[in-house]
């Protein structure tokens, strides 16, 4: 019966709706998280700074009535706080790790400390006149039966980052800024000695993951949910770095591991949703971190490996 | 130049940070307050004005050092864990299930039996991906940022199901016998033994890392892994060692929580206390006695920060902005760098 109720769901394509729901912060987030990686700074930060993003675009959003500056605002503060991150990794030479870390207690706190400080609340601010990221209904296609179903309706978030996965690639790939990125990432010395300008490379690559993790955090507050709650990303800032280190270093990984990881956390909200679920939600919330211990013991082993081979 | 000098400036560097953070505290209070100095005084001077606040900045001191000092070991081996929150569920969780489910048994064998319980239950914890990186070379940032997720999570579901707690609505274990609770040890205050072990805790581990051979091992694997491997040392074996002995102590950091305040196992209630064990590590150089002083440094600003919530205009997260300025500011290699270059520079000048 209560699996019939499951399966009824997965069937009907809710499952593919709360999937790209669920999904899109991850992906937006980690493909941040991607260019940082492949400019040779991981960038652990980015749950403090989809946070700080998220709670920025819902305050301006709803103050100006318009969602598109709320956006704007969100992934400037994001940006802002990635250059000092710059400063601080790259100039002071704090680890890098430290600085993310860093950033993480930072979004959490201060963001607490501006929804008191401007709002006067201290759990969850919601505003009265949202400004919500609009959807996107395709004209014509929203009728068509199945197809209608799997592709009108999303939030135009969902396309944003479907679009950011090529605009990444051709990024990463097809411009000489992306040549420049991943010489810098790998062989810093190197691309030193080559005329390219490393730290500038760093403090962009930096705040690219600024502006992809504020886009994600943007769209918590101003998209999925309308408010700011908080510590609302719970956790969806750090499945975008294992997301990041699973990916294989490219952006087609990067959206392959975010299916996976959107897929376990939207099969954990359905089940939640039916009564007397079969599997406690705590087991099903664990999926996602599970898969990712053993995706990534799967990948060391594999590199492992391919070493062995070669030596 | 003498290691002591080294460590004079090492300090005096450390001090200026600190200070530096306070003024950047001081300026966000000043910019958003419209009381100001009521803020700064009740963040400075309250926590000191009564015994009993006295008594709060100590028991809140005990787990930070005790965290503090579960990192302090892992870094020092060069591992960078994050996973002090998840061994200190996992610990607890083990240790709380000795106390609650072990009754009858003398206080004398009962609480040290509960107290190894969590001991075990960290380590085991911190085998987990203590063994992956050593064996499996998997990314141990990743990896302890997963488990603290896994182990919240299948603690939450153990007491919110088959070790729930009759009486309320709250997801928590029984309570623990009084007898085993840890004692207040100043009267008049809410100090409890706890403080006790951290100090044991602290002089333990000093001795560990700098009177024995698996803490010389330890920090020289942390200092050149490669190195230490051709010197002979089983670097992953040691790997392993110091994610466990740091889980241990993190497990105790746990239990001594639910000992001396929370009196039973609740869901969730570390609330981050591994991840503030992370800055007191950064903040000690991940030195035992750095810790100690860092602990109580990091207590005596929450106990503040909850004072000035209490008397002014200030919300407690103020304190945010101090915390993660004196991350940054102790970790800056660049300020050190920068003096010793100076001080080099000075002692050139006076040789000439």
């Amino acid at each position: 019966m209560v699996w019939q109720t499951i399966w009824n769901q997965i069937i009907d394509l809710s499952l593919i709706a709360v999937l790209f729901r669920v999904m899109t912060p991850i992906l937006l987030a980690a493909l941040g998280g991607l260019i940082s990686d492949i400019g040779g700074a991981i960038n652990i930060g980015l749950e403090g700074l989809m946070l700080l993003s998220a709670f920025t675009s819902i305050a301006v959003g709803s103050s100006t009535g318009n969602w598109a500056l709320g956006v704007l605002a969100g992934v400037g503060v994001s940006m802002l706080v990635s250059y000092g991150m710059g400063f601080f990794s790259l100039k002071m030479k704090v680890d890098i790790i430290i600085t993310g870390f860093a950033v993480n207690i930072f979004g959490s706190g201060f963001t607490i400390f501006l929804m008191s400080k401007i709002f006067g609340v201290t759990g969850n601010y919601s505003p009265s006149k949202a400004a919500p990221i609009p959807t996107v209904n395709i004209p014509f296609l929203e009728d068509v039966p199945v197809l209608g179903k799997l592709l009108s309706g999303h939030s135009l978030m969902v396309w944003i980052a479907f679009l950011s996965v090529v605009f990444c690639m051709v990024l990463i790939y097809k411009t000489p800024y992306g040549v420049h990125l991943r010489s810098v990432g790998e062989a810093p010395q190197a691309a030193q000695s080559l005329g390219i300008p490393v730290k500038r490379i760093q403090y962009s690559a930096l705040a690219w993951s600024g502006v992809f993790a504020g886009l994600a955090g943007a769209f918590m507050s101003n998209g999925l949910t309308n408010m700011f709650v908080k510590d609302m990303t719970g956790g969806t800032g750090f499945l975008a770095l294992a997301v990041v280190l699973l990916g294989n270093r490219n952006p087609i990984g990067i959206l392959l591991g975010s299916l996976i990881f959107g897929l376990a956390s939207a099969l954990a909200t359905i089940v939640q949703t039916v009564p007397d679920a079969p599997i406690p939600s705590q087991f099903i919330q664990m999926i996602p971190y599970v898969v990712t211990i053993a995706a990534l013991v799967f990948f060391a082993m594999r590199q492992k490996r391919k070493l062995a081979t070669i030596a | 130049m003498k290691s002591s000098r080294m460590l004079v400036l090492e300090v005096s560097g450390i001090l200026m940070a600190v200070v530096t953070a306070l003024l950047c505290g001081f300026v966000v209070i000043f910019l958003t307050s419209s009381e100001p100095f009521a803020a700064v005084s009740a963040l400075f001077l309250d926590p000191l004005s009564s015994w009993f606040n006295v008594g709060t900045i100590l028991n809140k001191a005990v787990p930070l050092i005790l965290t503090g000092l579960a990192l302090s070991v892992v870094f020092q081996s060069g591992v960078f864990s994050m996973g002090a929150e998840g061994q200190l569920y996992i610990g607890s969780f083990l240790a709380a299930l000795t106390a609650v489910y072990l009754p009858g048994l003398n206080p004398w064998i009962h609480l040290p039996l509960v107290l190894i319980a969590a001991l075990i239950g960290g380590a085991i914890y911190g085998a987990i991906p203590g063994l992956l990186k050593a064996y499996m070379n998997a990314n141990e940032i990743v990896t302890t940022l997963m488990l603290n997720f896994v182990a919240i999570l299948l603690t939450s579901y153990f007491v919110n199901n088959q070790f729930k707690s009759q009486g309320g609505g709250y997801a928590k274990m029984e309570n623990i016998d009084k007898n085993i609770l840890l004692a207040k040890i100043i009267p008049g205050t809410s100090a409890h033994a706890g403080i006790l072990i951290a100090l044991a805790a602290v002089v333990l581990v000093y001795l560990l890392l700098y009177k024995t051979s698996i803490g010389y091992e330890l920090r020289l694997v942390g200092k050149n892994g490669h190195f230490a491997r051709y010197g002979g040392i089983a670097t992953r074996k040691i790997i392993v060692i110091s994610v466990m002995i740091s889980g241990a102590l993190a497990g105790l950091a746990g239990i001594v929580e639910i000992l001396g305040i929370q009196q039973t196992f609740k869901q969730n209630f570390s609330a981050g206390l591994g991840f503030d064990g992370i800055i007191i590590a950064l903040l000690a150089r991940n030195h035992p006695v750095g810790v100690l002083v860092a602990g109580l440094f990091y207590a005596y600003i929450q106990v503040g920060a909850q004072t000035m919530q209490y008397g002014s205009d200030m919300p407690r997260e103020v304190a945010v902005i101090i915390q993660v300025m004196l991350v940054l500011l102790v970790t800056a290699q660049a300020i050190f760098t920068f003096l010793k270059q100076r001080y080099a520079k000075t002692e050139q000048k006076a040789v000439k």
